[in-house]
């Protein structure tokens, strides 16, 4: 996997860089670059217009568009040959003395941007079509916006703002003890919309060398290393390679006992895409020495390809220490599930089959580390800095105080940048050589090297009685976790846990079991196995409402999971069970659209068409947080002497928007408004450990935190002003003021004491939730709190072409508390268009699609109109109520598509991603089907 | 290593003088147009020329149409023919071919000649990491054929090389027997868009007609009683910026009910754009009954050759031949 760029880098030398004269933004601009070097590298390295991202290096993403006299163009895929002479216009053109344009704050408005990454391309494509119609029907916005992806919003509201663009106006911040419940814009959100935000790849000093990885071309091989040395002398400017042999302790690993995954390779790699080398030196060396310049002696090894040949007998291991392959089984037994199965009413048989998900985040990985002193500074796309400090050390064989994290802006997770990617390599290196060391990963790198969601096979029975209710469920769950542990291990437990869906079933048996292949390792994305789960429990669900002849809803809606049921793990539920609720919320529109599509497939028969509509409904519920497991935050309020207020936040805003909602939370708490607000976040010197950004547990973890921080903060106040909880507060300057009925007291900050932030007050709170251990039958209380959903999918196939369009899907989600209703839908929408992927498109093949084109996330024109709901039964526990909604918003929707496929063709499809051909494989086996 | 030398020559026939060959792996010259396709080929070390001849300003760009038909210089972009009214009006099916290609900004910088030109989207072809593939490397192998070939041809194959051609607008300009004009060194010739695309037999690396030092000058598309009433289907596994699974591109001149003349070419299932001569006669003089139209649309699969993941394009290229002449002839 030699760099992509060393092609073109090398011209550069040759030509002579003779100065390219163009402008940008309507200034001229002169660049010596060779006629052949793309656009997007002169802007950004050469022009520090950092605001026009890199996603995928070859027109595949749109991250990298502006316009080229006026129309919008991959500036990726543009050599500057083609500019000379003229016009570019960049993100920040856009923005004119200091005052953001209309579409600018109509993205802000309407919550467009989430991590922000696409932000750029996507306002600049939006421009180019605003520019000519001032007023675009949404067809010409999706025409527009249709070369330009976005993984985190489902498009929705990118759409409505482009829409609003011409009307648009600005948002007013929530004012005192209004902020919970409130649309409020993200305090993050201008850097977003302005290009400013600064991400991975956007602040590398410039005198930091470049770090490049080799990496296997094959799945399975050992390998011997030859004279790097002579390769190191032969290329001035490689300071050094990095091997095995240099990492101080060469495992990581999410689990504290499972640290099975090398830095760099020792001698064999199980992966193709593994890390075998490090290349270190000037930028333009690294990119440009080809791999197979270095002396690495391959002996390719069978590989296995899949767990049928891990668990296969005597199948070669993976990992020595690991018989039969077997990372990790998981497992829930309660009440007698033979006896329920023979006496049943009717039974469901379900065979459900995964491929690999790619997170397909539009930011690849990217960082740079330097050493200050005997300590380490890492600068890095991450979610998690606190769990990154301490892999970090532990490779490193420092002390994590050693370890500085601090976070970039985040262009995107999805559960995919919880492991570790160039953080240990950075840090080796700059620990070595003194200096600062980036690394940026290349798309088909991030896609080849990082973690996948788990390929799934899950066999399922359920079986329901008269009375039309659930008896038994019987679940057994394989999955591939590929060539290393990563986040198996949760998978592994947590499906058997969710495995009955959001339902009472008294007699359960599920297992869960994960598998070591020499594929990329599996890892952590959004549901953590449950959308997989789910889209088995949900064909279940439609088989037996269908051999009793009930509705479908009806039939969830009688067993749905209510306050007072016992979950399998015994668990009581005692509050905040919202599934009813949906689904009550869902009924009437339900009945519509039976109606609707009943009518419209009757029209179509008569006329003989290709088309039939289909709606179809899935359910799910997840546990939030850590499965038994202690999952604590801490967050801090700090109230300085110059009269700033702080929020230290530990918890990282991966653009679900966490950094909005703790500082809502935390103002409502303290009495004062949000927009008085400051934020520290992430960095591990100067918050406290809020946990990962993973589970859909920051709002109601961290949440709860700084809820406790604003509310402690409060008491300390009040204390100091002798006043009655009602007082309110005003924060003047340094002047803080207490009304307290007739008494006000006016607080001069400045005369306080402070402490080293120069806080004169701090407010702290610390919460986690609570959960216990489960026992060897699966029973106890794995997680405090669980969100619960339903969505209803209406599609249209085309019959005879296997084509399925999704035209309309509604969410009705139970989130306990609605702390920010528009992020709240910006998760939900994003959460379905990542589960319309698996559901149609998205199948990852190691070494044949680690490229966004060839790799396939929904488009704009692929998003159906999506409806959201918000069922608010509040859950005690959480900050005014509030549950999680990061994952849950994906986990429904397959299983609705899959339902409305069936209803619309009458063949249920278990294997994803239904593309065309499977869909019309199906229709064809499909008894009395013509041909 | 693979260094070039970029070169910038003033006039067209300066560039000719390079002898550089476009759809030619072992070519040690070769153009730049757009370069959407070029500057990914050249990353990703597929094609390591040691010339590289930009085109840039050099060709015609005008979009001309006239009683004769439609002149395309080489250098218009997709984006402009795309929604050039004489297109739209009188070969909507170009129009439609090229505004479900790609995505905008593409299309914005992509050119006609390049668009033709473009090589095959192959996994294998476009990884240097597999060693086996006799387009980039005559006689290493193909690694598709027993390989993941779901994106592949099933038509116009040999034993060394499956590779789909991945042009949209090419399937739409054969159904309209389009032609291009070619400029060399020694002048000008002008060969049917058929015939441009050469078989990959046992030499897949060599794609076209084209000699050493001859571009593509322009696209002509004859006026024809079919092309008002034409219409390209494409089927993909996404709904905009994606290749196509199968397409078929369709022209039709009817007399009320009958087809006159139909005109028919398929897109994702050959290894050059594949009209279907056979479809065509079958269809002539026949109603737009669909019984009618699958027993012509069958004769398309005449000597189609699945290799396991593709076997679907046979039956599917058939069914998106009917639905397009339904789609077609249901127009005024
Ligand atoms: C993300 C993406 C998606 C795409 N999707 C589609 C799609 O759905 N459908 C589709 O049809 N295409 C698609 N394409 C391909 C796109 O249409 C081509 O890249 C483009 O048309 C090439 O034109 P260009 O001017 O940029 O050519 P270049 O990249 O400059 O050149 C391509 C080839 O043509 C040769 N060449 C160019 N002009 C001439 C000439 N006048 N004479 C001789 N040789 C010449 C060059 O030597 C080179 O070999 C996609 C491309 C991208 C990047
Ligand atoms: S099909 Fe053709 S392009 Fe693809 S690997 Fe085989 S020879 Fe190469
Ligand atoms: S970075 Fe240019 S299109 Fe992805
Ligand atoms: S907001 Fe679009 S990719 Fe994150």
């Amino acid at each position: 996997m030699t760099p992509p760029d060393a092609g073109a880098r090398q011209n550069a030398a040759i030509d002579g860089d003779a100065a390219v004269r163009f402008i940008v933004n309507g200034r001229p601009a002169a660049v010596a670059a060779s006629p052949l070097t793309r656009l997007a590298q002169v802007l950004r390295d050469d022009l520090g217009l950092t605001g026009t991202k890199i996603g995928c290096d070859a027109g595949d993403c749109g991250a990298c568009t502006v316009l080229l006299d006026g129309r919008q163009v991959c500036a990726c895929l543009t050599p500057m040959g083609q500019v000379e002479g003229r016009s570019v216009e960049t993100v920040e053109g856009l923005r004119q003395d200091g005052t953001l344009s209309k579409l600018q704050q109509a993205f802000l408005a309407h919550g467009a941007a989430q991590c922000g990454i696409c932000t750029p391309g996507m306002l600049m494509s939006a421009s180019d079509l605003l520019r000519r119609t001032a007023r675009p029907s949404r067809a010409e916005v999706l025409d527009a916006i249709g070369g330009t992806l976005c993984r985190c919003t489902g498009y929705q509201k990118i759409i409505d703002a482009v829409l609003a663009a011409a009307t648009s106006a600005g948002v007013d911040s929530p004012p005192v003890g209004q902020a919970v419940g409130a649309r409020a814009i993200r305090v993050d959100g201008i850097a977003k919309v302005a290009g400013t935000e600064s991400y991975g790849a956007d602040a590398i000093p410039h005198d930091a060398l470049w770090l490049r990885v080799v990496r296997s071309p094959h799945a399975h091989a050992r390998f011997a290393l030859g004279d790097l040395e002579a390769v190191r002398r032969a290329h001035p400017g490689l300071e050094q390679i990095l091997t095995a042999r240099d990492v101080p302790f060469n495992g990581f690993g999410i689990y504290p006992d499972i640290k099975d995954q090398p830095v760099l390779a020792d001698g064999i790699v199980r992966y193709r895409g593994e890390a075998v080398l490090a290349l270190v030196g000037t930028r333009e060396v690294v990119m440009r020495l080809a791999d197979e310049v270095l002396p690495i002696v391959w002996t390719m090894l069978p590989p296995i390809t899949g767990v049928d040949e891990a668990r296969a007998p005597g199948a070669a291991l993976v990992q020595d220490d690991r018989p039969g392959n077997l990372l990790m089984e998981g497992g829930v037994r309660c009440g007698d599930v033979e006896a329920a199965l023979a006496n049943a009413e009717a039974v469901a048989e379900i065979a459900v089959e995964t491929p690999f998900v790619e997170h397909a985040y539009i930011e690849p990985e990217a960082g740079w580390a330097r050493r200050v002193g005997d300590r380490l500074e890492i600068h890095v796309t991450t979610q998690t800095p606190y769990m990154d400090r301490d892999e970090v050390a532990s490779v490193m064989r420092l002390k994590p105080q050693q370890v500085r994290i601090v976070p970039t802006a985040c262009g995107g997770g999805f559960g995919g940048k919880l492991d570790l990617s160039v953080q240990p390599l950075v840090a080796l290196a700059a620990w070595r050589l003194g200096r600062p060391v980036a690394c940026i990963y290349t798309r088909p790198e991030s896609m080849a090297a990082t973690t996948k969601r788990h390929p799934a096979r899950i066999q399922a029975r359920f079986a329901a009685t008269v009375g039309e209710r659930l008896t038994a469920c019987d679940v057994d769950a394989v999955f591939d976790t590929g060539a290393y542990a990563s986040w198996g291990p949760t998978v592994a437990n947590r499906v058997p846990v969710h495995a009955m869906g959001p339902y009472r079933v008294p007699n359960m048996r599920s297992r869960g079991a994960a598998y070591f292949t020499h594929n990329p390792p599996s890892g952590a994305f959004r549901g953590f196995g449950v959308p997989q789960a789910a889209i088995a429990h949900e064909a279940a669900m439609d088989a037996l409402a269908e051999q009793l002849g009930v509705d479908r809803l009806e039939f969830r809606h009688r067993n749905a999971l209510r306050v007072g049921d016992r979950t399998a793990t015994g668990q009581v539920l005692h509050h905040s069970a919202g599934l009813a609720a949906c689904l009550e919320a869902l009924r009437p529109r339900w009945r519509d659209s039976l109606r609707h599509v009943a009518a419209f497939n009757a029209q179509a028969r008569k006329a003989a068409t290709h088309r039939r509509r289909g709606i179809g409904i899935g359910c799910m519920w997840y546990g939030i947080g850590n499965t038994s497991m202690s999952n604590p935050s801490t967050m801090r309020v700090g109230l300085g002497r110059d009269g700033t207020l702080t929020l230290y936040n530990g918890a990282v805003d991966i653009g679900q928007g966490s950094n909005t909602i703790m500082i809502q939370i935390a103002a409502d708490a303290l009495g004062l408004p949000m927009a008085q607000f400051r934020l520290v976040a992430g960095d591990t010197d100067r918050t406290a450990d809020a946990g990962k950004t993973s589970a859909s547990r920051q709002t109601f973890v961290s949440g709860k935190a700084a809820e406790l921080a604003g509310a402690d903060l409060r008491r300390q106040i009040l204390r100091l002003a002798n006043a009655g909880t009602n007082a309110a507060l005003a924060l003047d300057a340094a002047v803080l003021t207490v009304s307290d009925g007739e008494t006000v007291r006016r607080i001069d900050l400045a005369a306080l004491a402070a402490d080293p932030d120069g806080n004169v007050l701090v407010g702290k709170g610390t919460f986690d939730p609570p959960t216990t251990p489960l026992d060897a039958d699966g029973q106890g209380v794995p997680y405090a709190t669980y969100a619960f959903a339903a969505q209803t999918a209406e599609v249209e196939v085309d019959l005879e072409l296997g084509t399925t369009k999704v035209l309309r899907i509604v969410a009705a989600h139970d989130v306990g508390r609605a702390i920010n209703p528009m992020q709240v839908e910006g998760q939900i929408e994003g959460g379905i268009a990542q589960g319309l992927g698996l559901a149609l498109m998205e199948e990852y093949l190691p070494g044949r699609t680690e490229n966004l084109h060839d790799y396939l996330i929904p488009t704009a024109g692929d998003m159906p109109l999506i409806e959201t709901i918000l069922i608010e039964d509040g859950e005690p526990l959480g900050p005014s109520g509030a549950k999680g909604v990061g994952e849950p918003g994906l986990v429904p929707t397959a299983p609705a598509i899959l339902g409305a496929i069936a209803h619309a063709t009458g063949v249920r499809l278990t294997r994803v991603p239904v593309l065309p051909h499977r869909l019309r494989a199906a229709l064809q086996a499909k008894p009395g089907d013509r041909p | 290593m693979h260094t070039f030398i970029l070169e910038r020559p003033r006039d067209l026939a300066a560039a000719l003088a390079f002898h550089a060959q476009a759809g030619r792996n072992d070519a040690p010259a070769e153009y730049i147009a757009g370069g959407t396709d070029m500057v990914q080929l050249l990353q990703e070390h597929v094609r390591r020329p040691e010339r590289l001849v930009s085109l840039a300003g050099l060709l015609d760009g005008h979009i001309e149409a006239g009683p004769q038909g439609l002149r395309l210089g080489a250098a218009a972009t997709m984006a402009d023919v795309a929604v050039h009214p004489a297109v739209v009006e009188q070969f909507p099916v170009i129009s439609e071919a090229l505004l479900n290609s790609a995505s905008p900004q593409v299309r914005n910088q992509a050119t006609m000649g390049g668009n033709l030109l473009q090589r095959t989207r192959c996994p294998y072809f476009r990884d240097v990491g597999y060693a086996a593939c006799n387009k980039r490397s005559p006689g290493s192998g193909c690694s598709a054929i027993d390989g993941e070939n779901r994106w592949h041809a099933v038509v116009g194959t040999s034993d060394d090389c499956i590779a789909a051609n991945p042009s949209d607008l090419a399937v739409a300009l054969v159904a309209l027997e389009a032609g291009v004009e070619l400029r060399g060194a020694g002048g000008q010739r002008f060969v049917p868009l058929i015939d441009f695309h050469r078989l990959p037999g046992n030499t897949p690396h060599i794609e076209s007609v084209l000699e050493p030092g001859e571009v593509i000058a322009a696209i002509t598309v004859p006026a024809s009683s079919t092309a008002r009433r034409s219409h390209y289907l494409k089927v993909r596994d996404r709904a905009s910026f994606e290749f196509a699974v199968v397409s078929a591109a369709v022209a039709l001149d009817m007399d009320g009910g009958r087809i006159r003349a139909a005109r028919v070419a398929l897109g994702g299932v050959g290894t050059k754009p594949w009209r279907v001569p056979k479809v065509e006669a079958a269809l002539a003089g026949g109603s737009l009954d669909p019984a009618v139209l699958r027993r012509a649309a069958a004769l398309a699969a005449e000597g189609a050759q699945g290799r396991g993941h593709n076997d679907f394009k046979i039956e599917l290229m058939q069914r998106a031949i009917v639905r397009a002449i339904e789609t077609a002839g249901a127009r005024a």
